[in-house]
């Protein structure tokens, strides 16, 4: 990948993270409600958390070497 | 229960540990086995450091109280390190090359050495961080008083005796003994503290460990499962969705995401003692998934905490009062050792970053200034130093254990940890827009930071020490009852969380008095330079300012300089290293700006960017920053930056002129290879009538007793088979005429049924001769295409002509349908015969679709093609219908217009 570009997915990675987890998006998912016996809230937020992880992992393998 | 004797022993034993494992990882790193203390993952984990006991004991009060908001605290450093491409990389770059030893260094550094934003920001970091030891000893003081607490009331979570201070004391004492054992060993910025870096990432580790297994057993051997604890009756009041995500929501994620960066042990761990960019890398995952374990049982813990403990229990110590409840006193312990570490990494980090910052910023500049101080001696200020550090982790840590004492008896410290954020957050505006923004100026950062500092004072912290005592009345009502001065809700400005309300307040004035006065007030030379320094670190490397700043010292000054902040051994290295080899300080050249620059920058890793300019400026001359070259340096960067920009769209496009080069190349290729054929066929075609007309000459010209009815024969063959030549090259005219678009077509309104009909006519008499029924089926009533109408009846003619002429079949038929399909006319020509022999190439010239074994019935090949060809000119298209029935089906399909 050309080292713009991946800068560029650094970037909306960041961005979908920010978006994500605050409001109004994040509201969608703040209702009383149960998944898998876990409140969907709590279950959203550190699922996005989790994909934020492996999307950061993700991106060290891609974002260039300044050397 | 644990008897108190226990757990101090315990604790004691752990302290032990501490010093026992940095004396060992000192000792091997000073061996040069310092591999594993050097990787990205002890990196990580002394990252961590960010949780204090503050999150280990506070995540789950707050969860208990504030459902969700407790993973704000995470969520905005995950955000950082998921984002390290664009700050924190370029952070750590000029941490490496400009030897930046603390987060008040980098600033004053980026605005020209300034002695006094270096203040500035020492003495905000000190006033943020003192509070926050205070809250470590705290917790260390009831965590012990709660977990060796023998009475019926131990699981309520509340000290007994809330006024002792004795533990805090001691751990106040042995965090210092240990800080300065371990964490004064090397003066130099980029030079680590091996056995500080070692103990803080073991902590890190007992630490999570604790958590994860304090979570697992409350989920899995209290509770049974994640399920049973979410339906809890508590979960409901506690993640009430009108409470959450609201505005605490959005100003704890930016808190927190500004504290990763500027809380003065974080910037210490992440930027001063990182020892290689790449470790970067591993932390930008790394450690969101650290933060990710550290809240995972958060949440579960919380709810039954609620759920479980006696109504009433203090929700920060339910990580501890539950293994409590359940009588398991290892793992209470073990909980009681997590929160001890966590209190004690986060102190001794915070003690080391803070005496930096007070030794290189107040003391040793004011001990300069001091007459009797001007000793000259070799090692002086390196001593003064070391001294002065030691006796600030001291003085540090005794202010916070005061703190502390005087603060005990209060709740004051519980809500520190987020007004601690909150006052280190006004670094940021001058951190970030200086990193980033050319144009910023010192008086902006002073200014910014100043009225920063001071609303932030007067609505958070003030309030936080005030609250409920005597001065109640003055953050009820405002100073002389001033109602629009009302810390709580300034200007008038109510309905906010008294956090959202300072934020806003100081964050905002901060950033905007940055932003106005950077544009008022113009860069002094030095901050020109240090500006473009740093905000093009990764195009001007560390060295490039001595191009700009130009000036003379004498070699034996700045050999003595050196050797009064590194000693004799360190600089007599520093010196062979630039000089390629010591030689004889009498005899070497003046040193130029470059050599100069070069000791500066060494001398700033140890004392601070700004008093070693000032150092260094007291023994050079004829100091002269050039702004045309700064100017020029300025352009340059922004030059080679367009310029990589345009050249990066060059090879774009030249990329893909090639490509389509490549695909011309091909095509021509592949036209190349087509004409050859083309030739070779012709030449085969044209060889065959020749062949057969040279041979009748010959046997003509040879023979003479030949009859004259054989003559006669002979001479109609040869005059048939020229005929066919003229012929084929008439056809084969024809053929490149129309594909070089040469031949002259009429187009003119006509209706293709009459030219239809009339093809259909002019066969009837072949039809007959080869007895062959040649009917029209289907027909249209009125269509109108545009076309030459010669041209289409040739190519009728043609295909009918073709499918008479090889109809073996033994009751011949040729049927014409035509029809309207859309706004296209179409005319099929069936025939029953044998079809074709090869359909796919029935197109290609030369190619004989069909069965010719009957000389006499020879084509030239071309007459297909020819036909394709002038369908195609017409806009439409000639195909070969796929179909199962014998015989072929040839289409035509012309746009039609309207009647």
């Amino acid at each position: 990948m050309h080292p713009r570009q991946s800068a560029h997915l650094a970037l909306l990675i960041l961005c979908a993270g920010v978006l994500l987890l605050m409001p109004p998006l994040v509201w969608i998912f703040n209702k009383p409600v149960s998944v898998f016996g876990i409140p969907l809230a709590a279950l959203y937020v550190f699922g996005v958390w989790l994909a934020l992880v492996v999307g950061a992992f993700a991106l060290t393998r891609i974002l260039p070497h300044d050397d | 229960m644990l008897s108190t004797n226990f757990v101090l022993v315990t604790a004691l034993l752990y302290v032990v540990l501490l010093f026992v494992l940095a004396f060992f990882s000192d000792r091997q790193a000073r061996r040069g086995r310092d591999r594993l203390l050097r990787s990205p993952l002890v990196y990580t984990l002394s990252i961590s450091v960010y949780c204090t006991s503050w999150t280990f004991y506070g995540a789950v009060g707050s969860a208990a109280r504030n459902g969700l908001e407790f993973a704000t605290i995470y969520l905005g450093p995950t955000l950082v390190f998921v984002g390290w491409w664009f700050l924190l990389r370029k952070l750590v770059r000029i941490g490496h090359e400009h030897r930046i030893t603390s987060i008040a260094d980098l600033i004053s550094s980026r605005f020209g050495k300034s002695t006094t934003l270096a203040v500035l920001v020492t003495c905000i970091a000190v006033m943020g961080t003192t509070p926050y030891i205070a809250l470590q000893l705290k917790a260390v003081t009831t965590s012990f008083q709660v977990v060796s607490n023998v009475t019926h009331t131990a699981l309520l979570g509340y000290p007994i005796e809330s006024g002792d201070t004795t533990i805090g004391f001691w751990v106040a004492a042995a965090m210092a003994v240990f800080t300065i054992a371990f964490g004064t060993r090397n003066l130099d910025a980029n030079e680590h503290n091996p056995g500080v870096v070692a103990a803080i990432a073991f902590e890190a580790l007992v630490k999570l460990f604790a958590l994860l297994a304090v979570g697992a057993f409350v989920v899995f051997g209290m509770a049974g499962g994640l399920g049973a604890v979410f339906s809890q009756p508590a979960v409901a009041q506690m993640l009430e969705p009108e409470r959450a995500f609201g505005d605490r929501w959005i100003a704890l994620t930016l808190l927190s995401a500004i504290a990763i960066i500027c809380l003065p042990r974080q910037f210490q761990v992440t930027v001063v003692e990182n020892s290689d960019e790449k470790h970067l890398r591993t932390a930008a995952w790394a450690f969101p998934l650290y933060l990710l374990l550290t809240s995972l049982f958060i949440l579960p813990i919380a709810v039954s905490g609620l759920s479980l403990l006696p109504t009433g229990s203090n929700p920060d110590m339910f990580v501890l009062t539950l293994p409590m409840l359940a009588g398991k006193e290892a793992l209470a312990l073990f909980v009681f050792i997590g929160g001890f570490s966590s209190a004690t990494s986060m102190v001794i980090v915070a003690s080391i970053a803070l005496s930096i910052m007070v030794s290189n910023h107040i003391v040793v500049p004011m001990a300069l200034r001091l007459p009797f101080f001007s000793l000259d001696a070799s090692g002086d200020i390196k001593q003064l130093l070391l001294v002065s550090r030691r006796i600030s982790i001291a003085c540090i840590l005794l202010l916070g254990y005061l703190y502390f004492s005087v603060s005990a008896r209060s709740d004051a410290l519980a809500a520190i940890g987020l007004i601690a954020f909150a006052g280190v957050a006004q670094f940021s505006p001058a951190l970030v827009g200086g990193l980033f923004w050319r144009n910023a100026t010192a008086t902006g950062a002073i200014v910014g930071l100043g009225a920063g500092f001071a609303l932030w004072a007067y609505t958070l912290f003030l309030p936080s020490l005030f609250n409920g005592g005597a001065m109640a009345g003055f953050v009820e009502h405002g100073p002389y009852g001033l109602s629009l001065l009302r810390p709580r809700a300034l200007f008038g400005l109510e309905g906010l969380d008294p956090l959202v309300h300072a934020l806003f307040w100081s964050l905002g004035l901060n950033a905007v008095l940055f932003v106005v006065v950077s544009n008022w007030t113009s860069q002094k030379p030095i901050e020109k330079l240090q500006s473009a320094l740093f905000v093009d670190v990764f195009r001007n490397v560390a060295g490039t300012e001595s191009r700009v700043l130009q000036r003379r010292a004498a070699v034996k000054d700045l050999y003595v300089l050196a050797q009064r902040i590194l000693g004799p051994a360190e600089t007599h290295r520093l010196f062979e290293e630039l000089t390629g080899g010591l030689v004889d300080l009498e005899s070497l050249p003046a040193p130029d700006a470059r050599f100069i620059a070069h000791i500066e920058r060494r001398l700033a890793g140890n004392i601070g960017a700004a008093t070693a300019r000032a150092l260094v400026s007291q023994i050079a001359t004829g100091e002269t920053i050039s702004l045309d070259e700064i100017i020029k340096l300025v352009d340059e960067t922004q030059q080679v930056v367009e310029y990589s920009h345009q050249l990066e769209e060059k090879s774009r496009q030249l990329q893909s002129i090639a490509e389509a080069l490549r695909l011309a190349n091909d095509r021509l290729q592949q036209l190349d290879a087509l004409k050859d054929e083309f030739l070779s066929q012709v030449s085969h075609e044209v060889r065959t009538p020749m062949t057969s007309i040279r041979s009748f000459a010959e046997i003509l010209l040879d023979a003479d007793d030949l009859g004259p009815e054989q003559t006669r024969r002979f001479i109609g063959i040869i005059h048939e088979e020229s005929l066919r030549l003229t012929r084929l090259l008439d056809e084969i005219l024809e053929m490149s005429r129309l594909e070089k678009g040469e031949l002259e077509f009429d187009s003119t309104a006509l209706d293709p049924e009459i030219m239809v009909d009339r093809a259909v006519d002019i066969c009837q008499g072949m039809a007959r001769k080869e007895g062959v029924t040649l009917s029209r089926g289907t027909r249209v009533d009125a269509v109108v295409i545009n076309g030459d109408a010669d041209r289409l009846q040739q190519v009728m003619i043609n295909l009918l002509t073709n499918a008479i002429k090889y109809n073996t079949s033994d009751s011949p038929r040729v049927e014409v349908d035509s029809r309207l399909t859309g706004n296209h006319y179409e005319v099929d020509v069936r025939d029953n015969g044998p079809g074709l022999t090869d359909r796919e190439r029935a197109f290609d010239k030369f190619t004989r679709g069909r069965d010719q074994s009957d000389r006499g019935h020879a084509g030239t090949g071309l007459g297909l093609a020819i036909s394709r060809q002038i369908v195609l000119r017409m806009g439409g298209e000639l195909t070969l219908v796929d179909d199962d029935g014998p015989g072929a089906c040839f289409r035509i399909r012309l746009p039609a217009g309207a009647v």
